[in-house]
């Protein structure tokens, strides 16, 4: 990636954060609304009972105070969220969604699928350091909020989901704005706009966009590239454990066909699912010619053709949120196996998913001379 | 007095050796059973058609992966198999079945049924932890005493349905103490009679023991009062129920592996059910703010209408939550008490309609002004 | 015009086209006096009243729901209001399971000449919800 070679040249906004960052920001968007720039946020909330936070579309500014920029957990992918605000047009209001870089990732690739209009929506992300496994926080919630908070402030990724602990993109300005905390000085964050749409927010906030960006690049790619050496050791491990039918068939041996990780997967979209469809039921004769051939069949079959027609159908969007491990009743690490064979399938054809809204999916795309390393070249 | 088969083996060696009974004999094409999958001991409903293949079958095995009876309704769906097969299940999911085939989603055309007095099953969660086959001689040992064993879900404490009504073959497990060296299989309906007709075993005449069984009904009874009372202490209107859903995450989980609902494309995931800009506009005007997405409430209340009148209380939904919110109790006690007033058990009956598709002339005065 | 600080309920009405309505519009016509609290909605049956409309309206905020159709036995498609009648009687029990406010729920069979009927439910449903007090789900977030 040449990142380093855009942010090097982008100039960032410098904010004081005095009370933390998390009042910061929350000023930043109740100022926004009070001065009309945005009619409304997308934000999380704790739940009244205190056990989950889930996405909020405010409009009264009084509800901001409770809001939580960075939630303990992800219960709902964030482009879900925003597909289920925007899917049916773009409206009159002017929304803000803060969400985690994975969420934006996805919204932007499903903007590619016409699930988004963002013309009314401005991206802003921030810097994770992950999501809790959503099963460890309901344990025990206030312990929970605690783990969450001296996790942020050591940027410690120990009791983060599984996919988190080896997210390499953590950091990625996919959206309008992304707020730095890495490598800010005491007391400060950064807020870098990447879009023509994200300098004209900070501009109509009077928020001077002038400061050198080295600072936060240095320290986010140093990050970056401690987790990429975790993330190619995870990943050759899990291809070992998991690689070949048969250990393919064991680790999916207790799954029950929930179609959970399909749900709630941002990428997922389809109303009806191929699998879902008629075209994987067969009358009983046809189940028992079936059972015959073999002596006998899992019940249901196709186990195997859901999760990796699945892979052929996402892969290459996915953005490694792990939604779907957090919703596997069977606890198979279904987010890492598929965030595995994502990195493969994207860097196959040279594509990152969500990196940019104007660069096509791989399977729409073609390039007449390409991939004949996949070919079966006979001269 | 019901004719009945007494194999000598114990009860899940001796339905196995039924099962290969009716194989080998051609009386079925094919056996659904719960068997074991893998090295590890994973287990899954498997359809069976090779008697060799009935080695790795576990049918008591306490265990429910998915619904028989929705399997059942896949399998027949798209048409009834021309030869019989005979399916192993529990009397849930026996039910689940009975109401699927009233709302024409399956056929017990060649399908011939086998179910237990049941003691229960594990969640879902102690399969996956491999929790369950040292579990197992206690589980046995309470259903020998017609006790409650530890650990079983939730739903199951408090099922007090788990004589089979309609099954052609109940096979006595609750409270049966010799379990370990006989398997008692009642032939109660001709189909069944016909099964076993030609195996070389005893034939008898018995029926279950209904002492044994209340026993167990008794406990039963006495927990699913207190799971009740508990959950109705957290029913305080509008903020008891966004107190226990306010962690729903919307993935209809409970919705996909529920037995009674088939729907092709469910009420809440369908357009009716998406939100324009316009009704955000006015959800805003009212609240100043909205949980995103929309319609956690209204899944929850309006699957309760849907199916409330069916629930079977197999208690699949609780494995499936990824958040734990104990939606089997929920549902099962607010079905119990629609079921009430309709004098309605689901499942019992494939021949009586549901009563919303029905009427009386005069009924039910006490609710009309 | 006086602004009166008095909490006025909003009940949403579902009247079937051939008895309800009608009779609704024989209270108009007579000019008999109801509080202004009814929003009516006409179907041409009180079965197509699916029980989700009524959640939805509940959902939404509304103090009240009123569910009006023939009386039994007089229903313009026959059988209608036998359904109605079912559907009803499992909602409220599932409203009531849940403790949530059935009292806000009505069904009623007013016909076509019943204008006073109507308005005597309507006056009454209409105390009985103010009663009640303001709905407290037309403010909630986490719904």
């Amino acid at each position: 990636m040449s990142k380093s070679k855009e942010t090097s040249t982008i100039k960032t906004a410098v904010l004081p954060a005095k009370s933390g960052t998390k009042k910061a920001i929350l000023d930043f968007l109740k100022n926004a609304m009070d001065k009309k720039n945005f009619d409304a946020v997308i934000i999380p909330m704790r739940v009244p009972a205190g056990d989950s936070f889930v996405y909020v579309l405010i409009k009264d500014v009084s509800l901001l105070k409770d809001a939580f920029p960075l939630s303990p957990v992800m219960s709902v992918q964030g482009a879900r969220v925003v597909s289920s605000v925007t899917r049916l047009g773009k409206g009159d209001m002017k929304i803000a969604a803060v969400m985690r870089p994975c969420e934006i990732r996805a919204t932007i690739e499903l903007a590619k699928f016409g699930q988004v209009d963002l013309e009314n929506v401005t991206l802003i992300s921030m810097d994770c350091p992950g999501v809790m496994p959503i099963s460890d926080f309901l344990s025990d919630p206030e312990k929970g909020m605690k783990l969450f908070d001296d996790a942020v402030t050591s940027w410690d990724d120990s009791i983060m989901r599984p996919v988190c602990k080896i997210c390499d993109k953590s950091s990625m300005i996919a959206g309008d704005i992304h707020i730095g905390t890495l490598g800010a000085k005491k007391d400060t964050f950064f807020m870098i706009p990447k879009t023509q749409k994200g300098n004209d927010t900070l501009e109509k906030s009077d928020i001077k966009i002038d400061a050198d960006l080295d600072e936060w690049h240095n320290k986010v790619t140093t990050l970056s590239e401690e987790k990429k050496k975790k993330r190619n050791s995870a990943n050759k491990d899990l291809k070992v454990k998991t690689g070949g039918i048969d250990n393919l068939i064991d680790t999916f041996s207790q799954c029950i066909n929930c179609h959970n990780c399909m749900k709630v997967c941002p990428i997922c979209f389809c109303r009806l699912c191929y699998f879902d469809s008629e075209n994987v039921k067969h009358s009983a004769e046809n189940y028992l010619q079936i059972a015959e051939n073999k002596g006998s069949i899992r019940f249901l079959p196709d186990t195997i053709l859901f999760q990796t027609g699945r892979m052929m159908h996402m892969s290459v969007s996915c953005v490694s949120c792990g939604s779907c491990e957090d919703a596997c009743p069977a606890s198979i690490p279904v987010g890492q196996i598929f965030s595995m064979i994502a990195d493969e399938t994207q860097k196959a054809f040279d594509y990152v998913s969500g990196r940019d809204i104007n660069e096509p999916t791989p399977l729409v795309a073609y390039k007449k001379d390409e991939l004949h390393e996949m070919e079966d070249a006979h001269d | 007095m019901t004719k009945a088969l007494k194999i000598n083996k114990n009860a899940e060696q001796g339905i196995k050796e039924f099962l290969r009974f009716l194989l080998e004999s051609g009386k079925v094409k094919g056996v659904f059973s719960l068997k074991k999958i893998n090295k590890e001991g994973a287990v899954a409903y498997s359809l069976i058609t090779d008697p060799k293949d009935l080695e790795d079958s576990v049918p008591f095995y306490p265990v429910m992966p998915v619904t028989a009876g929705s399997l059942l309704s896949r399998f027949t769906l798209k048409g009834s198999p021309d030869k019989p097969v005979v399916a192993v299940m529990r009397p849930c999911e026996l039910r689940g079945f009975v109401e699927l085939v009233k709302r024409e989603q399956g056929s017990f055309e060649n399908v011939f049924t086998i179910s237990m007095t049941c003691g229960g099953v594990y969640p879902l969660d102690m399969a996956v932890d491999k929790k369950i086959e040292k579990n197992l001689p206690k589980y046995w040992d309470a259903v020998k005493k017609s006790e409650i064993p530890a650990d079983v879900r939730t739903a199951c404490k408090g099922c007090t349905e788990f004589k089979p009504y309609t099954a052609d073959i109940t096979v006595d497990l609750v409270g049966n103490k010799d379990i370990d060296k006989q398997c008692i299989i009642l032939l109660n309906t001709k189909n069944g009679e016909s099964l076993a007709d030609g195996m070389d075993a005893e034939f008898l005449e018995k029926k279950l023991d209904t002492k044994k069984l209340d026993v167990l009904l008794d406990k039963r009874a006495v927990e699913k009062k207190k799971l009740f009372d508990e959950i109705d202490k957290k029913m305080n209107g509008m903020d008891g129920l966004i107190d226990i859903f306010g962690r729903c995450i919307g993935c209809h989980g409970c919705m996909r592996v529920c037995p009674i609902c088939y729907c092709k494309l469910c009420e809440f995931e369908s357009p009716d059910s998406e939100y324009k800009p316009s009704n955000y506009n006015s959800e805003l005007k009212k609240r100043g703010g909205v949980r995103v997405p929309p319609g956690t409430m209204y899944f929850q209340l309006g699957r309760l209408t849907h199916i409330s009148i069916s629930c079977v209380g197999c208690g699949a939904c609780d494995d499936v939550c990824p958040v734990g919110i104990p939606v089997s109790t929920i549902f099962k006690k607010v079905g119990e008490s629609v079921q009430k007033i309709f004098n309605y058990i689901p499942g019992k009956d494939v021949k009586e309609s549901i009563p919303l598709v029905t009427f009386e002339k005069e009924e039910f005065i006490e609710f009309e002004e | 015009m006086v602004e009166d600080k008095e909490f006025m309920p909003k009940i949403l009405a579902f009247l079937c086209n051939w008895c309800s309505y009608a009779g609704a519009d024989l209270a108009g016509t007579s000019r008999l006096k109801y509080p202004p609290s009814i929003l009516p909605i006409r179907v041409m049956c009180s079965s197509r009243i699916d029980p989700l409309f009524i959640i939805k309206a509940y959902l939404g905020g509304a103090d009240g729901v009123l569910v009006a159709g023939c009386h039994p036995g007089d229903c313009h498609y026959e059988k209608g209001n036998y359904y109605t009648r079912r559907r009803f009687a499992l909602l409220k029990k599932i409203f009531e399971e849940l403790n949530m406010e059935p009292d806000r729920l009505m069904l009623s069979w007013i016909s076509a000449s019943e204008g006073h009927k109507y308005a005597r439910v309507a006056t009454e449903f209409t105390e009985k919800i103010k009663k009640s007090g303001e709905s407290s789900v037309k403010n909630k977030i986490f719904l």
